[in-house]
């Protein structure tokens, strides 16, 4: 009876993922068909053609290197930017009794729950009324503002369950503020910190939003535009675009198996007070 | 599946950009375009940069050729950004209302770049057009708005029809119909064989369908009308619409039934595969189609329903117009020039590979037969209509692609589609 639920629950698992991984099997296959293959058998069709020139003409053609370069410009310096800045009002919400630190709290909670969209227009004015339309600088300041919100909230419910006595014993022993957030505080909150990371380097990096409402120049396009730049007017290279997609995807699934224990543990970490 | 959706339309539903396209079409346009005042950093005489849509790699390699020959003839310099077309149509609004706009875009002719003329947006490159006085009257009238002033270079333009496999019908024994009754029976003789005889492909390309309502209006009620139709001044629930859709109606039992699943380029490649008769689709299907199947195209024109009508077809113009704000208005008149010419029209119609035809009568197209044919019926035909969307507005063509899905499910109810499609085409006039 056992070992036959055992073995259900691992066909229904199989299955499951199957279902789960399908959609990026078929673009891995589909990116090694040829154009001719493709339009004469449709999307959909079993492979009848393998080349990996797809990979050569996204790469080149496409512009992809030029592209991630630009993506890892905007997203490494985002990412540590937001979280740095996080980090320190986080520590300045939960540890400290600042008069109105609800209502800011509230306030950066309640921007989250504002859709992007309906500041696509004000960002894309103010990019150009400050003089950051068009460059790296815009989209940094862009990730970095609508992130700060949603890290800070994460990271104060991790700081405030921090136990008070360690800041007690510090201050006894001398340790001024300064030394409080960047001795005590950050390596304590540092399965918060990775795995926040893990998670913004994938939103930043994916993003395609903000990114074609601040830039204009397909040299400043980061990796997401770019794939869609492969799309033509009328009809695209659905082959030499899964090609691209693949590549896309490297750096963040490489983020994600090197943070990958800390991304499960830090998903759990509002599970449970 | 959805994500790697071709649908144009559908895409912006992905991106929820639609809100953007909208609210940058209308409000925002009129709000904001006077009253951006960002820093200008003024490029004075620098390079004219370019925004061009065409971004699939053959397209995206001649415009960068053109740019090359431009540059190294040294009479001024100018700098290619091609942005993907789906971003560019949402982002054009933008572009062109921001303080600091690239000089020169890729875009339509026809309404809408009078749209964005009649705001002030677009630069009076009537000096330019002083030394295209080979172009013909057709084209100098839709590059004009509607104070006298071109704001508009054609580049090229393509024609549709019915695309067919010369193979297959050599194999079913039928001919090119001519007009509307032989249409009617080659479709008959191909439903007999067990072949859906027109295809479609609605599925996320419902626009193709607005193809039906435009030929079917030009061969009844004649170009003037649908323009008129088109810029409001007529109704939709004009008996002389419904007339059109009465003729629709005897086509409709020979639609393939799978057609509104798919979107066109899958219906390219039911076409191909034999697996339906016919395809009313423009030139830029052929993109769609492996290699080897290109030389077994052919087509005809959409079949004559009244021969008193004069003569239409709809050829779509793509070309060129740059912003009001440019800082280097001679540069981009220069390089405005240098496209319109001879060399570069050629140029760019041979490097592009798409089935185009340029728009200067000098430049040779391609010598291909199915190119020849179709600049001989645009040579034939009295008048040019561009594209349901391109003779009213982005705005309007959602309200076609609703009441041609709809009348495609329940031609029945005919009369209450057509209320509803001039209630809908009240709102964007108005708005």
């Amino acid at each position: 009876m056992n070992k036959l639920r055992t073995g259900s629950f691992h066909a229904g698992m199989i299955l499951l993922s199957l279902l789960w991984l399908g959609p990026v099997l078929w673009v891995v296959v589909m990116s090694t068909r040829s154009f001719d293959d493709i339009a004469a058998h449709g999307v959909g069709s079993l492979p009848q053609s393998f080349t990996l020139d797809t990979y050569r003409q996204a790469w080149t053609d496409g512009g992809e290197l030029r592209a991630l370069i630009n993506s890892m410009l905007v997203t490494v310096p985002s990412v540590a930017l937001s979280l740095c800045l996080a980090a320190m009002a986080a520590f300045a919400l939960s540890r400290f009794r600042i008069p109105g630190r609800r209502t800011m709290l509230l306030l950066m909670l309640a921007g989250n729950l504002l859709p992007p969209q309906i500041l696509l227009i004000p960002v894309s004015k103010f990019s150009e009324l400050t003089g950051l339309y068009d460059t790296l600088w815009a989209l940094i300041t862009v990730q970095v503002g609508f992130g700060l919100g949603f890290y800070t909230f994460v990271l104060h419910g991790f700081m405030r369950d921090l136990p008070g006595e360690i800041q007690e014993a510090a201050t006894i022993d001398g340790a001024g503020t300064g030394q409080i957030f960047t001795r005590i505080m950050l390596p304590l909150t540092r399965p918060a910190l990775a795995a926040l990371g893990a998670l913004s380097f994938t939103w930043i990096f994916n993003d395609l939003l903000w990114a074609i409402t601040v830039l204009r120049t397909d040299d400043n396009m980061p990796v997401t535009p770019a794939l869609l730049g492969l799309q033509g007017q009328f009809v695209s290279s659905w082959n030499v675009i899964a090609a691209g997609t693949v590549i896309a995807a490297v750096p963040t699934v490489a983020v994600f198996l090197r943070f990958q224990r800390h991304f499960v543990g830090g998903l759990a970490l509002g599970a449970v007070k | 599946m959805s994500d790697f959706d071709p649908g144009r339309r559908r895409f912006l539903g992905h991106l929820g950009l639609a809100g953007l396209g909208a609210l940058g079409a209308s409000s925002f346009l009129s709000a904001c375009a006077s009253s951006a005042s960002g820093p200008t950093t003024g490029k004075g005489s620098g390079a004219v940069t370019i925004q061009s849509n065409l971004s699939s790699p053959q397209a995206k390699e001649a415009m960068e050729k053109l740019i090359a020959n431009f540059n190294a003839q040294g009479k001024g310099s100018a700098s290619l950004n091609t942005i993907a077309s789906e971003t560019f149509r949402t982002q054009l609004p933008t572009y062109l209302t921001s303080a600091n706009p690239p000089d020169l875009y890729t875009w339509y002719a026809g309404s809408v770049a009078n749209d964005y003329a009649s705001k002030n947006l677009l630069l009076d490159v009537s000096d330019v057009w002083k030394s295209m006085g080979d172009y013909p009257q057709s084209l100098r009238t839709l590059s004009t708005e509607a104070s006298g002033k071109q704001i508009f270079m054609p580049m090229n333009n393509y024609w549709w029809g019915f695309f067919y496999r010369k193979s297959n019908f050599a194999k079913w024994g039928v001919q090119e119909p001519k007009t509307w009754t032989e249409f009617l029976a080659l479709c008959e003789t191909l439903k007999s064989k067990g072949v859906p005889p027109i295809g479609i492909g609605l599925g996320d390309t419902p626009w193709v369908a607005s193809a039906w309502f435009d030929y079917l209006n030009i061969r009844i009620n004649g170009a003037p009308f649908h323009r008129e139709l088109l810029a409001g001044k007529q109704r939709f629930d004009d008996p002389k619409v419904k007339a059109v859709f009465t003729r629709w109606r005897e086509a409709l039992p020979y639609f393939d039934p799978k057609g509104k699943a798919y979107p066109f380029q899958e219906a390219t490649t039911a076409l191909l595969a034999g697996k339906t008769g016919m395809f009313l689709i423009g030139t830029f299907f052929a993109d769609a189609a492996p290699k080897d199947a290109l030389g077994d195209l052919d087509f005809f024109r959409f079949p004559i329903i009244d021969p008193a009508v004069p003569l239409a077809e709809e050829a779509p113009t793509d070309g060129f117009f740059a912003s009001a704000k440019t800082a280097n208005p001679a540069g981009t008149k220069a390089l405005l020039t240098y496209l319109s010419g001879v060399e570069a029209q050629e140029a760019y119609v041979k490097a592009s590979s798409g089935i185009v035809l340029p728009a200067n009568p000098k430049a040779k197209a391609s010598d291909s037969p199915l190119v020849v044919k179709g600049k001989a019926m645009l040579d034939e035909a009295k008048e040019l209509t561009q594209f349901f969307n391109r003779d009213s507005s982005d705005a309007l063509q959602p309200t076609a692609d609703t009441a041609l899905t709809k009348f495609l499910d329940k031609p029945d109810q005919i009369d209450a589609i057509l209320r509803e499609w001039q209630a809908g085409a009240e709102k964007v006039f108005k708005g």
